[in-house]
């Protein structure tokens, strides 16, 4: 499955993920609706509108369990007849990441909670400490930032 | 907290050697009920079990064999039985590798009727 990320220490684990989970798409982003890392996705605008969609439902499911259960829902799953995602931050050194996974009967939701576990504890290792000054992710270049990563992942200059 | 399988659960961690019995949705790989020993871990045996058991069946059925009755993993530290083919449910029994196989049979068939 072709991979592609703009931060690379989080290829070799979103790919081990990926593989173990026998996920069918995959989706790393801030929690702003920025991608971070796709797998599997072929073309630029799936990804955009799926980090958009994945970063309004986390913001949303978030905002509900603060509203009954006083914190935030950790996981969702939603199940189609074919497919299914499960949508669940990953807590990391550089921030709070927003994971979208689609799966099929090739798996299943227990297999994909237990390696995302496992991601979250590579993540946790892999990541690089955060830079102390750093812009803020919703700054007026957001749509500048938002193509450059899509293009580092694309291909495109 | 009972649940309508505590019973069903106690009488397969009565055995000698078992260590965890768990009741499991094939499909989701997800715990519906579990008796579990200190340090095991409920939800991951839960998903591999589930996935192992649904790929046997589907291995079964696919060479023209039928039904899985059984099936067994002997491993260097332990084994897994386990037992289903009654909706979406599967019986999952953990193990020392010294265990009587052929009595967990047994009990996880019997668990098995009770279950319909």
């Amino acid at each position: 499955m072709n991979i592609a990320t703009v931060e690379p220490w989080v290829e070799a684990p979103l790919r081990r993920y990926v593989d173990d989970a026998r996920a069918r798409l995959a989706l790393l982003l801030h929690t702003s609706g920025q991608v971070v890392a796709q797998a599997g996705f072929t073309r630029a605008i799936d990804v955009m509108t799926a980090c958009a969609l994945a970063s309004a439902v986390h913001a949303t499911s978030a905002e509900l369990g603060r509203q009954v259960d006083g914190r935030p829902f950790r996981g969702l799953h939603h199940a189609g007849p074919q497919r299914q995602l499960y949508l669940a931050p990953a807590e990391t050194a550089r921030g709070a990441y927003i994971c979208l996974t689609v799966f099929d009967d090739e798996s299943s939701l227990g297999l994909v909670r237990m390696y995302f576990d496992e991601l979250c504890k590579e993540l946790m290792v892999a990541a690089p400490p955060l830079a102390p000054l750093r812009e803020p992710a919703l700054a007026v270049d957001f749509e500048r930032d938002l193509n450059a990563n899509l293009a580092a992942m694309f291909g495109r200059n | 907290m009972s649940s309508p399988f505590t019973a069903l659960l106690e009488s397969l961690s009565r055995q000698r050697g078992v260590r965890a019995s768990l009741i499991v949705s094939e499909n989701d790989g997800l715990v519906v009920d579990a008796n579990l020993r200190f340090g095991q871990d409920g939800d991951r045996v839960a998903a591999l079990a589930a996935s192992m058991y649904r790929k046997a069946r589907m291995s079964a059925s696919a060479a023209r064999l039928g039904a899985v009755g059984f099936l067994q993993l002997d491993a260097e530290r332990g084994r897994i039985c386990a037992v289903g083919g009654r909706g979406d449910l599967v019986i999952v029994v953990v193990a020392e590798p010294a265990a009587n196989v052929g009595l967990i049979r047994v009990e996880l068939l019997k668990a098995l009727d009770s279950l319909t």
